[in-house]
């Protein structure tokens, strides 16, 4: 461990930091704008320069390896010349636009310049201006103000796997720009607006229209897939401005998909604000008291083995809850949380992401069967790719095909593929053999079907047979696309003896055997046929849902309650109220709870600390938040034959899986520009 | 002086042929299987002995810095790369040694290989050379035919497959790492150091990057020993050097001297004297147009080498002599020199790239006279900005040429300052 002084302080560092780390190990701020703990080195702004005693000249500390016994100061009168030098000269061409920049009051480039920046110009030219850049729909390009220190571009190379971004030109000509003025075709885009230390490129949905310093911020989870992405909601008044990262090392890191950050303008949209009940097939608006009674008029007499409740992909696990108990109350055993049809259930270690997101990282070989994380789960993938950058991590794939960012090993299209690899009749069982820890990762294109179970069976025979089980090592994971997946398993938010699945509810209702179907926020779902059955519709957007809906209840989005969702390793995470719901909707759990007194079933909860306080009698490991309970290796998957269908999957348009994306301008947009292009760059839409 | 026995490009101005015949007939590749069979370690002690300093411009002693390649390695390609992009404004001598001896070079480049235990040599030659690349590749392409180079070389059981490689004419690309990143087809843009190319250099493999001028010496000093190239010159400043006399003299011209020759003799005797005799001689830039200039009280009594230069503020750098008689607008040339710097920048890191511009816009008002007196002290303090804080060394190339400029010439921008102050003044008024 080499040990360096730094202004006087000793410190020990770890081989292989850089000067830069040692001076921050000393707890000593060196400015800079390129360096980035999760990028690449570039060393090109020159702003962290700091003296080194014997060397000849002040030195990038970002960029050097930290030598045992140098001798560092990072605030002696060489060092403060050099960055208020670097800092003059990344003034001088920029705009000083400040006052109406988006920028403004998070910027780096300010905040650096109030400590070590000149206090007037010596700059009598012409500034330099360049032209801005055409970067797609969730971009805003003001390259006059880019400092040129290429975080975009190492992040494009880097860590979207798009090589997109680049600069052209030298000298002071050179400019970022994307390849042909192109929207990125990335799904993590919208970070390099976080990793730009000025106001170049900014979010285009958000200019314009809120000073940083106005917004409050609202601590809260992402919905929009299974990662459940730490965000940050800011709010101005009553509204949802904008949405950032927040950094959880075991999840999102700090990064977030652009569906995650952009989607917030549908929550402005389509929104149901009142109850609506139907009267001679058309809805009319009602009031709280008349939604509920008209519910209870159609259950009056009803069996409970003829009500159905279908939970959501965005359902949080209070309102879930709340559901599963007052169908008990009902005595309906037909309620199902997988509208996907995914063939999941019983033991969790079947359906749980059990390697932990992490743990990808210790992974040496991957599987992915009927996956394409790059759209189910954009920050699994971000994980995977990352793994595959150290190298030494080979990753085959059955089913699924396009670009995923990172090389795979195609080894066929369906189920077949797994018989095959379990015989050895593919090389890349060998890789799975000589692998140390191994992992296969099952997505929903190979659970959501007819044969979903038996696939399950293969992929664990798969992860049996290659040694991914072990005491230390679980390297079984199902990949889901839905926020409320893993909780509604957790919960048994399932058929109960005798119930009907999703199908089951579906075709009951068609056929008359089912009456009534409550939609839990359940808009993924064939709606044909729903229009014989009486449908209760509780949600927040008027989607599929509600379209076919004889009573509607309007409920909250996900930025509007304080609730909890497990992900997809089973990590349970709550939010906070960032905003209230519009008009008369409520909390879900609440509609819940004051119609189960309204059709004679009160449940036994008054408060949400009443209704977690039950959820975790049944299921403790939910209380605890943040923590990933292991699921022990256990008995899964079914019996059955196996299809020779392909997987395919499930998403086949990124930017619109869910009410509140299909009501966003901004994602409708997105398909527009980007997923055109995308499809015209691989040539299939002649 | 340089005697004619002691001269190493013995046909630099091509009047013999550079063919392979030719080159024999001169010498080359005389009892290469032996220099060969000296093996490593006797190559570099010899280089090392020799005082042989880079011919680039840095100056920095050629078998140390062989001997930084490492000793061992994984079994792995190990490469020497020669930098024949030579677009140093001033500077023409590797283009001399391509064009007429290029055999010397080849030659050069398979005992380099050997000191350094190289696999593979690459030749990255400026784009605009482009007969000079032709007669290389016919070089190389010769060599070959004879058994010089591939597979057993000589019949000495070493064997080295060497390139030639076109660049595209970009100035920053004759930066070793701006080079490699070239060579690789990457954009020319040079790389933070440490790790130095020795460890980490072309496509991630050890390497070392040589000057032609540098490379092409090896053979002679191998063959005629470290003692008599380092009895040549002064201690530290050792052998001869190509010196490219451009300018205001009468006989401009590229010629082999000693090393430490003054100045003074230097011009009087191959360049026919500064155009209108020694005093009318304004200033020198000794060694390309990356260093500062000197004045003429200077030039009087300086030699032409690595240590006298840099007690003068100055330096050899590439040994590009451009000579400025007392019809030059020195602010004039010094503002051109600043306009070639802004063009060639990489781009790739702040000082340069926002620098270089902001120090040929002041030096364009400079030369009209077009600024306040006080601007001077803050072009320096600029240049001085830039000075030291970029990642290659063509920051400090941008900025030096207007160090010496003022600290040599301030009253001459003074001077012009205070002249068209009153016609401002009147402008003004008007």
């Amino acid at each position: 461990m080499p040990k360096l002084t730094i202004d006087g302080i000793e410190v020990d560092v770890p081989a292989g930091a850089t000067v830069f780390q040692a001076c921050e190990l000393a707890g000593r701020e060196v400015p800079h704008f390129c360096y980035h703990p999760r990028l690449n080195i570039a060393g090109n702004c020159r702003m962290c320069l700091v003296e080194v005693e014997k060397a000849p000249k002040p030195v990038a500390s970002c960029a050097m390896p930290a030598a045992d016994g140098m001798v560092v100061h990072t605030a002696s009168e060489k060092a403060k010349r050099a960055q208020k030098g670097v800092l003059e000269l990344l003034l001088i061409n920029h705009p000083l636009d400040c006052p109406i920049c988006d920028q403004g009051g998070e910027c780096d480039l300010q905040d650096l310049t109030l400590f070590y920046g000149p206090d007037s110009s010596r700059f009598a030219e012409n500034k330099r201006p360049v032209a801005d850049k055409h970067m797609g729909p969730l971009i805003s390009t003001h390259m006059t103000r880019c400092i040129h220190c290429t975080r975009c571009v190492r992040f494009a190379n880097e860590i979207a796997g798009v090589e997109e971004l680049g600069a052209t030109g030298r000298g002071e000509d050179m400019e970022i720009t994307t390849y042909l003025e192109h929207a990125v075709t990335s799904e993590l885009s919208g970070n390099v607006i976080d990793l730009c230390p000025v106001g170049a490129l900014n979010s285009k949905p958000y200019e314009y229209t809120a000073r940083t310093w106005e917004l409050k911020k609202h601590e809260s989870v992402d919905v929009m897939d299974a990662v459940g992405s730490n965000i940050r909601v800011d709010v101005r008044g009553n509204e949802v401005m904008r949405i950032l990262p927040r950094l959880h090392e075991d999840v999102n890191e700090e990064w977030i998909s652009d569906k995650t950050r952009f989607v917030y303008d549908g929550l402005k949209k389509r929104r149901l604000d009142r109850p609506w009940v139907a009267r001679a097939g058309k809805l009319e608006a009602a009031d709280w008291r008349g939604a509920m009674a008209a519910i209870r008029a159609r259950l009056d007499g009803v069996p409970g083995t003829k009500i159905a409740a279908i939970a959501g992909d965005q359902a949080e696990l209070e309102a879930m809850a709340a559901l599963k108990d007052l169908m008990g109350e009902l005595g309906s055993p037909n309620l199902d949380c997988r509208q996907d049809g995914a063939k999941l259930e019983g033991a969790r270690a079947g359906w749980l992401f059990n390697t932990t997101i992490a743990g990808i990282e210790r992974a040496d070989a991957l599987l992915l069967v009927g996956a394409f994380p790059r759209y189910e789960a954009a920050l699994v993938n971000a994980r995977i790719r990352k793994r595959q950058r150290l190298g030494g991590f080979k990753i085959g794939r059955i089913g699924c095909p396009g670009d995923l960012t990172y090389p795979t090993t195609d080894l066929g299209a369906g189920p077949q593929s797994l018989v095959d690899l379990l015989a050895g009749e593919h090389s890349f069982a060998e890789v799975l053999e000589r692998a140390e820890r191994p992992m296969v990762v099952v997505g929903p294109g190979a659970v959501a079907r007819p044969d979903g179970a038996a696939v399950v069976a293969k992929a664990r025979e798969v992860a049996e047979r290659f040694g991914m089980i072990r005491d230390d090592w679980n390297g079984f994971n199902v990949l889901h696309a839905a926020a409320s997946r893993v909780g509604g398993l957790e919960l048994g938010f399932v058929p109960g003896a005798g119930g009907r699945d999703v199908e089951g509810i579906l075709q009951g209702a068609r056929s008359g055997e089912i009456e009534v179907v409550y939609l839990l926020g359940a808009d993924e779902l064939d709606t044909r046929g729903l229009e014989n059955a009486f449908v209760v519709y509780q949600g927040s957007h008027g989607d599929a849902g509600a379209r076919v809906a004889d009573v509607v209840l309007p409920g909250a989005a996900y930025t509007e309650k304080a609730a909890t969702w497990v992900n997809l390793e089973g990590r349970p995470q709550r939010s906070k109220l960032a905003t209230f719901p519009p008009g008369e909707a409520k909390e879900d759990w609440r509609i819940l709870r004051a119609l189960s007194e309204v059709l004679g079933h009160k449940l036994a909860y008054d408060t949400p600390a009443q209704l977690r306080r039950r959820i975790v009698e049944a299921a403790p490991h939910l209380g605890r938040i943040d923590h990933v309970e292991p699921a022990p290796w256990a008995d899964f998957g079914g019996a059955g034959k196996l299809d020779d269908a392909p997987f395919v999957s499930p998403i086949a348009d990124f930017y619109r899986t869910c009410a509140v994306s299909r009501a966003s301008a901004v994602m409708e947009a997105c398909v527009e520009e980007i997923r055109g292009q995308q499809l015209k760059a691989t040539g299939s839409d002649d | 002086v340089l005697h004619d026995k002691d001269r190493i490009f013995t046909d630099i101005y091509g009047e013999a042929g550079a063919g392979l015949a030719a080159a024999r007939a001169r010498g080359d590749y005389d009892g290469l299987k032996d220099l060969v069979l000296m093996g490593r370690e006797a190559i570099v002690d010899a280089v090392k002995k020799s005082g042989l300093r880079g011919r680039g411009g840095a100056g920095f002693p050629t078998g140390l810095k062989w001997s930084f390649m490492p000793k061992e390695t994984d079994g792995g390609p190990v490469y020497l790369v020669v930098n024949a992009d030579e677009s140093e404004p001033g500077t023409c001598k590797d283009r001399e040694i391509m064009r007429h001896e290029p055999h010397k070079l080849v030659e050069g480049c398979i005992l380099a290989a050997v000191g350094m235990g190289c696999t593979a040599g690459y030749i990255y030659i400026r784009g605009e050379f482009v007969r000079e690349g032709e007669q290389l590749q016919r070089a190389i392409d010769e060599a070959y035919e004879a058994g010089l180079l591939g597979r057993d070389i000589a019949g000495s059981g070493f064997d080295f497959e060497l390139y030639l490689h076109r660049g595209a004419g970009a100035y920053i690309c004759g930066e070793e790492t701006g080079l490699l990143e070239s060579l690789e087809g990457k954009k020319g843009q040079p790389r933070l150091k440490p790790p130095f190319p020795a460890m980490v250099g072309l496509y991630g493999r050890p390497s070392t990057v040589n000057n032609v001028e540098t490379i092409a010496q090896v053979p002679a000093i191998l063959r005629r020993g470290a003692d008599w190239f380092a009895g040549l010159g002064r201690e530290n400043n050792t052998g001869t050097k190509l010196f490219c006399i451009s300018g205001h003299v009468n006989h401009p011209c590229t010629v082999e001297e000693e090393m430490s020759i003054p100045l003074r003799e230097l011009v009087d005797k191959h360049c026919g004297g500064v155009r209108g005799g020694w005093d009318n001689l304004k200033a020198v830039i000794p060694g390309g147009s990356s260093v500062p200039l000197i004045p003429k009280s200077v030039c009087d009594e300086i030699r032409l080498d690595f240590d006298d230069l840099k007690n003068a503020q100055t330096g050899l750098g590439t040994a590009g002599v451009i000579v400025m008689d007392k019809s030059t607008d020195v602010i004039q040339a010094i503002c051109r020199l600043s306009k070639f710097y802004m063009h060639e920048s990489c781009g790739q890191c702040t000082p340069c790239r926002e620098g270089t511009g902001w120090l040929w816009r002041v030096m364009t008002r400079l030369v009209e006279g077009r600024a306040r007196p006080e601007e001077i002290d803050m072009l320096f303090d600029v240049s001085k900005e830039i000075e030291g804080h970029t990642i290659c060394a063509l920051g400090d190339a941008a900025a030096w040429p207007i160090q010496g400029l003022i600290r040599h010439f301030r009253p001459e921008i003074e001077a012009r300052i205070k002249e068209r102050a009153p016609a401002a003044a009147m402008a003004a008024a008007s």
